[in-house]
């Protein structure tokens, strides 16, 4: 309707009124947002989840249960109930053990029993042996446990070589309770939100049903299942009010160990784990120093009394002088072991903090008492027997060479395995082997240990030095850290060790071993117990489900990350008016890259002089050359997340015509795997056009002038004097014609 | 008959010169000029190519005028005679060379010829006009390319049948009107070119890049677009100067010829890069990107382009493809008349050589016409017999400049060494410098016909330039095919260079063989009245049955003196 030449709506039209109840439901979600907030706690954690959950009130005993709901510290007469209850409970999964039966070693010594026994309060350190059909397998008679399946792979989970690092015995008793609780309990909702999510009308887990029975069931897995970057994978914790999402107080909303946070793995997923593997689990390993530190170190409470002091090493009697030590009392400021020194590998070597005490040389107290340490890292004892019985002494240490030549490796150790705590460990590898190749089963071995938030692979002896696996130690190492939102590195980037558990079981054995630096105190307060055992429980279960070849799974992932990387097709990239010419690679965030030792390589095709004046083009084809390729500061995308942006500049003159060959060698970490883009052998085109500017008037002018001068005044010149000279050899042409015709 | 008596002599110098020109000029200005001015930096690339104007071309083809004016004889005669009995088969290199390269010249003047007619019947005007169809269906088709190879060979026969005179005739109508036809084509790419506001065709062409002036590689392809492009070296210049008059100026002659040659290629360059720098988004990429293709595919396209349609168009593409076929028919009668000079000197009849010149052409030159014609990547037609034949003889024609420069060296070794003997010479090595180096020079450059002296300059460009450019030449050019050719010592592949090597070794065996042969024939020189053409300094100057036409070699007195005579004296 048309007045005064304005369109004046007298009332919806038709069409308006079609949408409209669409444009309502739009508004909808707005408006009970805005109603939402109008409460000042937004969503709390009592939406989703069930109380128990909230207050983690853990399913598998009941709540007053403060040691098994990880609210008090276990100390080893409870552990050890503990194991031996849940065995009996879960006799077909579970064996209860302590050290090893004994017999001939793989070293040909005898041993008993008693071996393995602590010095000092004479305990062997207890474990449990945990697979499918525990009694069905082949019984090992020196370690003493069954269920040995040659198809089974073997991980080893140690907790405890430092007596006052708690956290790192009760972390493995907490995966012990999971197992025993998830094993056949399948679909259990551990946070106990499923009716909050089949009743939110949404498709949660987007199996085409919505608010179907599955939804809210193990729908967050350990680590970022999704690969989005963002562990919380359902999104429950991030649906919090901000207030509620750091529920560990550790500064991270929604980190790891937050409530919501990993909190629903899969019970069938832990089920099959145990069924495939033979998880040994052993919790504390120095029982000894374990019970000193608790009952006679620190006075309880420890977290208050000794936060971060404590008995670190084991209870061995080194003194004092003189030999033989008549005291049997612990002797603090002479006895004892750092359990993680005491390995074999490298042991005693480098030397830097780490100088074996020799007997009778304890620190005295005044020198402690001025801060020098009663030597926490006591490596052990020098080994004076000749092991091989040649004559020699420590003639050939253990170091994975053949060191005298002799033909046998590592057969006279320098020291280290001293203790029964560490021959305890090595026996227990090396004389573990289901299929009777003569290899230990351990490919993945687990040790825990306070503190520090870290993630630590081998090396730890060397600095400067790589491990040959280095980059594959690096990609698990990168999925545990981002699980427990830990640091991931080189154990001797942190310091220098000597003999640790890491690089004797990846030394010798080539078991892809990790140290778990857990929380941050030796002695961490009751209160933080649940909640970094919960941090790191997932550590525990990927490493037994890589434990069949971590090796191949990890070239395999890092393969597989590698094609996620790119580089720059032709279409894409800006060749600039003057200068180099920018080609970028991308590489996912994932890819542990070396842009040192990553290039662009190159050649140009140009017409070839050679070109024929009647057949096709030819081309002549430079050699490849190669430049070097710069992270930028951006990120580009690849096609599961963000990427880093190595780019290479290619020297072209702005003169070039013809064709780009070029294409990307992206090298890992270690330099050991060269990944070629577009792929192997292939390469991309890049029609060259000319970027020069096509010339100056004043200098074509010159050169015109130039060429005019030389060519056509030369010509000019030369045709006159023809000209002249014709003249006169007409003439004489005339004359001789004249002759002719007579 | 010859109003000059009893030899066969061009009319005036001006019918040596346009002869001359029009053996220099061929397809190679017109078409790979240009393409050498894109890939080597435009203005750049004149730079080089100028200073190895003077510094290879002009020289050598001195050398040609000042040896065929003196020995009065085709390649092998001259050889002879310069280089001593032994060394004929130098001469018969030079021809064989020039002939293998005229069995597939004829086929690609046939191409030009097409395109000419092509062009004036505006079949490749409009815009719908696919050019790689035009040209692939001409190419496929055997009977359209043997008919215009054949065309080219009954023309170029006509042409030179009746000797000096004719050939003089034809070259001047067809340079005057390349010529022409090449400043209409120059007028109308210039206009198009401009009519963006820019002359950036021409701004390229005369811009010269000092960076890039300090690459080898564009010197080395001066070097070569001035040696092949001038022809000097190849022997037409020792042809030509049969038909000398007894006191043409040979110094000025060369210079007129190689300075002719290079303004034709400046202006034919400057015509067909104006025309696609007017037209094409990235005409760097369009002239240098191939070979023929750039003349048939891709200058058919700008001509259509151009201003004043639909006249423009049709002048400009007509108009540039006659010239081409000018410049290509040109080459084409100096490559039969270096082969028919060759038999003549031996004694054969004109008319009989002509035909069987004529009938080796079109018999040799069926296989390059019409086999193997194969696709390229981009779907475009050629054929590959012809390029492998080109391959082959390609490089040869370099040899024969090598073994001019042969000549000279001996005979000024001869020529010193004789000079000792006698006691004219000073001895020792800088006896030799002084007498024997600049021997050559002195006898049958310098000889008062010219109006230029020709200073010691020569001998040295001669003596020391030539085979330093000569080996730097061969060599890039044989190691840029090892380095580029796969399997290139494979002798089964047609591009690499087993293959070369197998047919010069072939053809040199069989030549040097042949020569034993070769002299026991007497050789007719066809001397003009009263000219100085005394051989007998000369190698082979003591060869008794080199002998002036008309006279009777000793031992062939049964040879008709009568039917030699009237063979040349048309």
């Amino acid at each position: 309707m048309m007045l005064n030449g304005k369109v004046i709506r007298t009332r919806p039209s038709f069409g308006v009124l079609i949408v409209l109840p669409l444009l309502l439901s739009l508004i909808a979600p707005i408006a009970n947002a805005s109603v939402a907030q109008d409460e000042p706690m937004g969503t709390t954690p009592e939406d989703v989840w069930s109380d128990d959950y909230i207050n983690m009130i853990f399913p598998w005993a009941p709540a007053n249960e403060a040691k098994l709901q990880f609210k008090e510290y276990h100390s080893y007469e409870t552990m050890k109930e503990r194991m031996q209850y849940l065995t009996e409970e879960n006799e077909d999964i579970f064996q209860f053990h302590e050290g090893l039966n004994g017999g001939v070693n793989a070293r040909g010594e005898t041993t008993t029993g008693d071996t393995y026994e602590g010095w000092h309060y004479m305990h062997a350190s207890p474990w449990l042996k945990i697979t499918g059909e525990v009694y069905d397998g082949d019984y090992n008679a020196f370690v003493g446990d069954t269920g040995n399946y040659a198809d089974r792979p073997d991980v080893m989970i140690v907790g405890n070589h430092h007596a006052r690092e708690w956290m790192s015995y009760e972390t493995p008793l907490m995966v012990m309770e999971v197992i025993a609780f998830s094993y056949n309990n399948i679909g259990y909702d551990n946070d106990g939100d499923k009716e909050y999510w089949q009743n939110d009308g949404i498709d949660n887990n987007n199996d085409g049903e919505i608010d179907d029975s599955k939804e809210g069931i193990d729908e967050d897995p350990w680590g970022d299942a999704d690969g989005d970057g963002i562990l919380d994978d359902d999104g429950d914790c991030l649906a919090l009010d901000a207030s509620f999402q750091d529920s560990n107080g550790d500064g991270t909303p929604c980190g790891s160990g937050d409530l919501g946070v990993d909190e629903d793995y899969s019970e069938q997923w832990i089920t099959d784990l145990v069924n495939s593997r033979e998880i040994y689990l052993i919790p504390m390993l120095n029982v000894d120093g374990n019970i000193y530190d608790r009952e006679v170190f620190c006075v309880e409470p420890a977290w208050e009394t000794c936060p971060s002091g404590g008995w670190r090493k084991n209870l061995r009697n080194n003194g004092p002088e003189p030999l033989p030590d008549l005291i049997q009392e612990v002797d603090e400021d002479c006895d004892g072991v750092d359990l993680n020194r005491n390995y074999q590998f490298e042991w005693g070597w480098p030397l830097g903090a780490t100088i074996p005490l020799i007997p009778g040389t304890c620190t005295p107290s005044e020198d402690e008492q001025a801060g020098i340490s009663n030597n926490d890292v006591y490596t052990g004892p020098f080994d004076t027997k000749d092991n091989d019985g040649d004559g020699l002494v420590n003639e050939d240490n253990v170091d994975g060479e053949d060191d005298d030549n002799d033909g046998v490796k590592d057969e006279d150790w320098a020291g280290g395995n001293s203790e029964p705590e560490t021959r305890f460990i090595q026996d227990m590898t090396e004389m573990n082997d289901d299929n009777g190749d003569g290899e230990s089963e351990y490919k993945a071995t687990l040790t825990y240990h306070s503190y520090s938030e870290l993630v630590l692979y081998p090396w730890g002896h060397c600095a400067d030095c790589q491990t040959t696996d280095h980059e594959q130690l690096i990609y698990h190492g990168d999925e545990m850290a981002e699980m427990t939102q830990y640091t991931n590195m080189q154990s001797s980037d942190l310091y220098p060790t000597t003999g640790d558990f890491c690089d004797w079981h990846y030394g010798v054995h080539g078991s892809y071993c990790y140290t778990m630096e857990i929380g941050t105190a030796f002695h961490q307060n009751e209160i933080d117990i649940d909640h970094i055992a919960v941090r790191n429980l997932g550590v525990a279960f990927y490493m037994a489900d890589i434990s069949d070849n971590p090796r191949e799974r990890a070239d395999l992932a890092i393969a597989n990350i590698s094609q996620q990387n790119y580089l720059q097709e032709p279409g894409d990239i800006a060749v600039p008016s003057e200068g180099d010419i920018p080609i970028d690679i991308c590489v996912a965030d994932a890819f542990p890259f070396s842009a040192s030792q990553s290039e662009l390589l190159w050649r140009t095709v140009k017409p070839s002089r050679l070109q024929s004046d009647y057949g096709p083009s030819e081309w002549s084809t430079t050699a490849w050359e190669s430049v070097e390729v710069m992270a930028l500061e951006g990120t580009c995308t690849t096609s599961d997340g963000n990427g880093t942006i190595l780019r290479g500049m290619i020297p072209i003159s702005e003169t070039a015509t013809g064709k780009l060959h070029y294409k990307a060698s992206v090298t890992t970490l270690a330099g050991s795997d060269f990944y070629q883009y577009p792929s192997d052998g292939d390469y991309y085109t890049l029609d060259l056009s000319y970027r020069a500017a096509y010339g100056s008037v004043f200098g074509s002018l010159f050169m015109f002038a130039l060429t005019a001068t030389f060519v056509w005044g030369g010509l000019a010149v030369c045709l006159r004097m023809m000209l002249t000279d014709d003249e006169e050899i007409d003439l004489a042409a005339a004359e001789s014609a004249e002759v002719g015709d007579n | 008959m010859a109003e000059d008596g009893d030899s066969d002599q061009f009319n005036g110098r001006m019918g040596l010169i346009f002869a001359s020109i029009g053996a220099a000029i061929g397809t190679g200005n017109i078409w790979r000029f240009p393409r050498m001015v894109g890939a080597n930096g435009g203005g750049t690339f004149l730079v080089p190519w100028l200073i190895f104007l003077f510094a290879w071309s002009i020289p050598l083809v001195i050398a040609e005028y000042a040896m065929g004016k003196r020995s009065r004889t085709g390649t092998i005669g001259t050889f002879r005679i310069f280089a001593g009995k032994k060394f004929a088969w130098m001469g018969l290199w030079t021809a064989w060379i020039s002939t293998a390269i005229g069995f597939y010249y004829a086929v690609v003047s046939g191409w030009t010829i097409k395109y000419f007619q092509l062009g004036i019947t505006g079949a490749l005007n409009g815009e719908d006009v696919d050019t790689v169809e035009v040209w692939n269906a001409f190419l496929q088709n055997p009977g359209q390319v043997i008919f215009f190879q054949f065309l080219v060979i009954v023309l170029t026969l006509a042409a030179i049948w009746k000797g000096a005179k004719a050939i003089e005739k034809v070259n001047f109508y067809l340079m005057i009107s390349l010529f022409a036809l090449l400043f209409l084509t120059l007028f109308l790419s210039l206009w198009m070119d401009f009519s963006d506001g820019t002359l950036d065709g021409a701004l390229f062409m005369f811009t010269v890049d000092f960076d890039m002036l300090m690459e080898p590689e564009v010197w080395i392809n001066g070097l070569s677009q001035s040696a092949w492009s001038c022809s000097a070296g190849m022997g037409m210049c020792i042809t030509y100067a049969v038909y000398m008059s007894k006191d043409e100026d040979t110094v000025l002659n060369a210079f007129t010829m190689g300075l002719a040659n290079n303004s034709i290629s400046i202006i034919a360059g400057l015509a067909v890069l104006s025309a696609i720098f007017a037209v094409s988004p990235d005409p760097l990429a369009t002239v240098t990107g191939g070979s023929s293709a750039i003349t048939f595919l891709a200058l058919p396209e700008v001509f259509a382009l151009a201003p004043f349609a639909p006249i423009g168009p049709l002048f400009m593409m007509a108009g540039f493809f006659l010239a081409l076929s000018f410049a290509a028919m040109t080459s084409m009668i100096s490559t039969v008349e270096l082969c028919v000079r060759n038999f003549v000197d031996h004694g054969y009849e004109r008319g009989k050589s002509v035909a069987l010149t004529g009938v080796a052409l079109f018999m040799f030159g069926l296989p390059s016409a019409v086999m193997w014609i194969k696709l390229d990547s981009n779907g475009v037609a050629f054929p590959e017999f012809l390029e492998v034949q080109d391959h082959i003889w390609g490089y040869g024609l370099m040899f024969s400049g090598l073994f001019i420069a042969f000549s000279i060296w001996k005979y000024g070794y001869y020529r010193w060494k004789s000079g000792v003997e006698a006691g004219v010479a000073p001895p020792g090595f800088k006896g030799y410098l002084g007498f024997g180096v600049s021997a050559f020079r002195d006898d049958f450059i310098n000889t008062g016909d010219n109006d230029m002296h020709v200073g010691r300059w020569w001998d040295l460009l001669m003596y020391l330039a030539f085979p330093i450019l000569f080996a730097v030449l061969m060599l890039s050019y044989f190691t840029d095919m090892i380095a580029n050719t796969p399997n290139v010592w494979d002798p089964s592949n047609p591009k690499g260079l087993s293959i070369i090597f197998l047919f010069w070794g072939v053809v040199a065996t069989l030549f040097i063989f042949f020569n034993k042969f070769l002299i026991r024939r007497p050789l007719y020189r066809n001397i003009p009245n009263g000219a100085d053409v005394d051989i007998s300094t000369l190698p082979g100057g003591d060869d008794e049955l080199i002998v002036a036409l008309g006279e009777i070699a000793p031992g062939f007195e049964h040879l008709s003196i009568d039917a030699t005579l009237d063979a040349e004296l048309v």
